[in-house]
């Protein structure tokens, strides 16, 4: 039997609602994919296009950017910046030849824990069958 | 059409004048044919101006070194540089003024208008005559050039010879300017992004393929960044060896050397390094295409920046180097900006 | 450079993390870690003698940084980095890595959970180890209090601010302060006339020394920071001086305009100059512009004529106030939901169908019929009333998901009233649910039900529509399983609430986040209540939820309290976790500028400068900088380049 391949997973996660909204999960006990290794970040308008290269680079098979809802951001309009700055990273992978389903972005906000779960797990989901990411991997 | 003789004599009237301190232009080269930067400090040199499809460089590159000099005098001259730009050139100045690097003082604009044809693209001149030896390219009043060989003077059609940027131009006059030679020629290309169509047709698996060999040929000998006129910054986020180490500079942010890239030149690396150079580019590049022209391993440098170009305009509506008044592309949002990938 | 030494402190917290993470190995896999030169577990690090530890163990190895893997940092970073301070270190130098919300609550196996809390653990030692040593940023503190709204909420903020001796701006859109309060007849549940336990309050507001009151004033722009903020506020022209103005009321004798009268909500109608109510607060009369036939040129000009004090200016213009303070106390309320969302009740087009507080001002002694209970389109006594519940609560298809929670309160003492005014009326009320709780609340619904012999039905009404001279009202009982049809003479809908109308427009001024329905977001639902995310301004009343009086009172003392407690302080600190700048990397280029949400960074000689008072760290414009020049202290590009190794593995 050949073992599962379980995806590495980055995720960039706003302290005030995503992290947050991870916190709720836990408190309400959901059980999601151990995979993700969470970062804390003030904000996703702090994400810049190098983290998520980098994380690449550095052998994660996933990477995820989370922040608040449009309007929500506790620094009022950091998302929206970093909606832009994903979308265009997001085009540029995808034409580089990146499989799309690498790199998410979701808005999770402080009451959504399950929400965050499902992101969780349909990423990892997704990311399974494309086995790991070896053409940003430093010595891939 | 540009009259050369015009050009000659405006830039002849600023530098007599002590309008400005010099001027960048164009001349001939010492071989071949294609024409080379050249800086005019006395009016009786600008009799080696040129003016032609060959004027390929993007002399707007020239202000960095300008500005760079410029700090490390004690008492500089203020005046300003004249300068010969296209159409595409003019749009890199605005780009610079909207991110205040250069002052409108500054520079002193001699735009060209490159009428209904543009630049020729080097390699394909010299596939088309084939080993022909070549001495002047001219403009035409039509949609080709004029070629002077060995053997004489030949019409080819613009299309034949011409760079693949130019036949997506929408901006063959400077849009920013303090004289415009040639008219105001306005071009509206079919599909001004039809170049990056193919690619975007691939599957992923041979996009990656296509990038992989590409980029894979990349020494990283960094010509791309040299000769990009928005590459001006003193030190590379890439770079983790030309880190500059001021007296102020503490012993912990010494250490703290960042190898986002590492310099060996390997597939990751160099993807890494492309990558980046495009999306700190998104909003900024004007396709003047140096970096493809550049390259000394014929990497189509040009795709990153258009397909990025391409996206700014259909996902945020964003036009690069029209309005110096306007936040960049990344500094700037819309309520509307599509988030639609957005779980 | 001395190399960092780091201690980790791994918390059992009891089996909430040992029980699904093996802490033990967590703990020997970080003692191997670089720079960790101390491990350790303990079953609850949060107790006292866990605290202890930690001071020891700094103590006894020397340790310059601490990594404490326990629960969320949103719970116990400020224990931690206390303990930290007891041993003479910089609180910054102390990190909570979340094991147990992100970890071990989530992951039932034992391995998984393990190997997983060694990455986090890691992650967040790498970013300790980069940390600087920073210390809280003081300013100093306005003393005085800005509150935005003159309702039952602002006015108990506003006096109870005032008499701690702090001073207060009070500003209110409306000509006179009072809110929806003062248009009530009487309160549930002991039935004290609104009026009268009001205007005291009111009075004591006009008389207060502390209170400055802007009435028919808005807020136009804030700026600043907690402790400091600047408020330009527009008082709009009332053309009348109050000083002057004896309340003589010839004016409105002789003002030919007539228009709907807003606090009588159109019951009846008021000329263009007009006192909004007989008690209103500042007692003046004042000129509507909107409804004057024409101050400019002047085109009727009757009132000035017979105003023996001459207290009427034709040529008073807007003027804007610009007022310093410390905190903002928002206590904006509520309006009714619209009457257009409500087509199929007959809202709006059958003149015998109104709303709550309408029926509020027909009850009232000092309303349009002086308190008698007569219907609008014939004047005569309705002799079947029928109130509805939740029209437009409770209705997340159609209209608001979620609860008004004062309707079933008031639609009840409605029903008691009227039997009270027509005592051969039979009053109907169709609900979902009663919702009483509160004290005497139960008790209250109750008298209304056996005393006063009102009818409740359990359901909904699917259809009014008007019948000749009387409003046919289709619903059903489902507790009978029948389908009911009344011929009402009057209809009553108890509106949902919504946020008041400009509240939007508001929360952009204020730069404060609003919730899905458009309220003012409290910090924590539980535990911050009354405080906004944003510091220094607070919440009271209606504004942030649906709201019936002693409740909006109480969190009006609330957000007071709160208010008190930065106006007492000689200096305020905030978190020293803002941007700065490398002026080497730096180019001018203003982006950083234009992203930064607080005008917290200036071009200065061609630099960027941070105003470290204004910054809040959030980190947007070091993502947007494409040189790497200006990062956010401890969250620098550096130290997450560190952390995603270290979350990889690497």
């Amino acid at each position: 039997m050949t073992e599962e391949f379980e995806p590495k997973i980055v995720a960039f996660l706003c302290k005030w609602c995503s992290s947050a909204g991870s916190d709720l999960a836990g408190v309400s006990r959901m059980e999601y994919p151990s995979n993700v290794i969470p970062i804390q970040v003030l904000c996703s308008g702090s994400v810049s296009p190098l983290y998520i290269l980098s994380a690449f680079n550095k052998g994660a098979d996933g990477v995820l950017v989370s922040g608040c809802h449009p309007g929500d951001c506790h620094y009022i309009k950091g998302n929206y910046y970093s909606r832009r700055r994903i979308a265009l990273l997001k085009e540029l992978l995808n034409f580089i030849g990146l499989e799309p389903e690498r790199f998410k972005m979701s808005w999770v906000s402080a009451a959504e824990g399950t929400k965050y779960t499902e992101v969780i797990k349909e990423f990892v989901d997704e990311l399974k069958p494309l086995g790991a990411q070896t053409k940003l991997r430093r010595n891939g | 059409m540009v009259a050369l003789e015009d050009l000659k004599q405006e830039a002849k009237n600023v530098l007599e004048g002590g309008t400005v301190k010099y001027i960048i232009g164009y001349k001939k080269p010492a071989v071949g044919f294609m024409a080379v930067p050249a800086f005019f400090h006395k009016p009786e040199d600008l009799d080696a101006l040129v003016w032609d499809p060959t004027c390929v460089h993007n002399l707007v590159l020239f202000l960095k070194d300008e500005k760079k000099k410029k700090l490390g005098q004690k008492e500089p001259d203020e005046r300003p540089v004249g300068i010969v730009v296209k159409g595409c050139d003019s749009r890199a100045v605005n780009v610079l003024l909207q991110e205040n690097y250069i002052d409108r003082e500054n520079v002193y604009i001699l735009g060209v208008s490159c009428g209904k044809t543009g630049m020729v693209d080097l390699k394909k001149v010299r596939k088309y005559f084939k080993g022909k030896i070549i001495s002047q390219i001219d403009f035409n009043e039509n949609e080709s050039f004029t070629v002077t060989t060995t053997e004489g003077k030949v019409e080819v059609p613009a299309a034949d010879i011409f760079a693949v940027r130019c036949t997506e131009c929408i901006t063959a006059s400077p849009v920013i300017h303090d004289v415009l030679l040639g008219g105001d020629s306005v071009r509206t290309p079919e599909n001004p992004f039809g170049s990056l169509e193919e690619m975007e047709s691939k599957s992923q698996g041979q996009k990656w393929d296509f990038w992989q060999e590409q980029l894979t040929k990349c020494i990283r000998c960094y010509a791309c960044r040299s000769i990009c006129p928005m590459c001006y910054c003193d030190e590379c986020v890439v770079d983790t060896i030309n880190f500059a180490v001021y007296p102020d500079t503490p012993a912990e942010e010494k250490a703290q050397k960042i190898k986002w890239v590492e310099k060996s030149p390997t597939t990751s690396e160099n993807f890494i390094y492309h990558m980046v150079r495009a999306i700190h580019l998104a909003g900024r590049c004007v396709d003047c295409a140096e970096c493809e022209r550049a390259c000394p391993m014929d990497i189509p440098l040009r795709f990153l920046n258009k397909k990025l170009e391409k996206e700014s305009k259909k996902l945020f509506d964003y036009d690069v180097g029209y309005d110096t008044e306007i936040p960049s592309l990344i500094s700037s949002f819309r309520d509307e900006d599509p988030e639609d990938f957005i779980r | 450079m001395k190399k960092k030494r780091i201690g980790v402190f791994i918390c059992h917290c009891g089996t909430n993390i040992a029980g699904t993470v093996d802490v033990k190995k967590v703990a020997e896999a970080l003692s191997k870690h670089d720079g960790v030169v101390h491990s350790e577990d303990y079953v609850y690090m949060c107790s006292d003698p866990g605290q202890k530890r930690i001071v020891e163990a700094i103590k006894e190895n020397d340790l310059d940084k601490v990594v404490v893997s326990c629960c969320s940092p949103n719970l116990h970073e400020s224990t931690f980095r206390n303990a930290v301070k007891e041993a003479d270190k910089n609180a910054f130098q102390c990190e909570i890595a979340n094991i147990r919300e992100q970890c071990s609550w989530v992951h039932p196996n034992m391995e998984e959970g393990t190997d997983k809390a060694i990455k986090i653990t890691k992650t967040v030692v790498e970013k300790v180890k980069h940390n600087e040593e920073l210390e809280p940023i003081s300013v100093p503190v306005t003393r005085r209090a800005l509150v935005i709204g003159g309702g039952i909420s602002g006015i108990q903020a506003a006096l109870d601010i005032a008499n701690s001796g702090h001073e207060v701006i009070l500003v209110e859109k409306s000509p006179s302060i009072g809110g929806h309060m003062i248009q009530l007849s009487e309160t549930f549940p002991t039935l004290d006339c609104s009026q009268c336990i009001l205007t005291p309050k009111m009075v004591e507001v006009s008389k207060h020394e502390k209170i400055k009151l802007l009435t028919y004033s808005e807020v136009q722009e804030v700026s600043g920071y907690v402790g400091n903020f600047k408020a330009k506020i527009l008082k709009k022209p009332t053309y009348v001086d109050p000083d002057l103005c004896t309340l003589c009321d010839e004016c409105t004798k002789v003002c030919p305009v007539v228009v709907e009268s807003e606090f009588e909500l159109g019951l009846t109608g008021r000329r263009a100059i007009y006192i909004p109510f007989p008690q209103a607060i500042p007692a003046t009369y004042i000129l509507d512009d909107t409804g004057c036939p024409g101050l400019l040129p002047i085109a009727c000009g009757k009132c000035a004529d017979v105003c023996d004090p001459g207290a009427i200016d034709f040529d008073q213009k807007p003027e804007i106030v610009e007022e310093e303070i410390g905190v903002i106390v928002v206590a904006t309320g509520y309006d009714l939901y619209d009457k257009t969302n409500m087509g199929e009740y007959g809202y709006g087009k059958i003149p015998d169908v109104m709303d709550g507080l309408q029926f509020e001002r027909l009850c009232s002694a000092s309303g349009p019929t002086n308190g008698k209970i007569i219907r609008p389109s014939d004047l005569k006594e309705p002799k079947e009333l029928v109130f509805i519940q939740c029209a437009g609560s409770r209705d997340p298809e159609l209209h608001c998901a979620y609860c008004s929670k004062i309707c079933c309160m008031y639609t009840s003492k409605h029903a008691m009233l009227y039997k009270h005014h027509v005592h051969d009326g039979q009053a109907y009320v169709f609900y979902i649910d009663i919702r009483s709780g509160g004290k005497g609340y139960e008790e209250f619904v109750q008298r209304t039900v056996e005393n006063d012999g009102v009818l409740y039905l359990r359901g909904k009404v699917s259809k009014v529509f008007q019948d000749g001279d009387k409003v046919k009202v289709w619903g059903v009982d489902t507790l009978a399983g029948k389908d009911i049809e009344i011929d009402a003479d009057l209809v009553v809908l108890a509106m949902a609430m919504r946020p008041s109308e400009g509240t939007e427009k508001l929360a952009k001024i204020l730069k404060m986040s609003l919730d899905k329905d458009g309220f003012f977001s409290e910090a924590h639902p539980k535990l911050k209540p009354v405080e906004s995310v944003s510091a220094g301004m607070f919440i009271a009343g209606a504004a942030q939820a649906p709201k019936d009086i002693p409740e909006a009172v109480a969190q009006a003392s609330g957000a007071a309290a709160k208010a008190i407690g930065i106006l007492s302080q000689e200096r305020l600190y905030h978190s020293p976790m803002v941007a700065k700048v490398n002026k080497h990397l730096c180019t001018g280029c203003r982006m950083c500028v234009d992203v930064c949400a607080y005008d917290a960074i200036s071009i200065k000689d061609g630099i960027a400068e941070v105003n470290e008072v204004l910054c809040e760290g959030c980190g947007t414009c070091s993502a947007t900088c494409l040189r790497a020049a200006i990062s956010v202290k401890n969250s620098t590009p550096y130290q997450v380049h560190e952390m995603i190794n270290a979350s990889l593995g690497g």
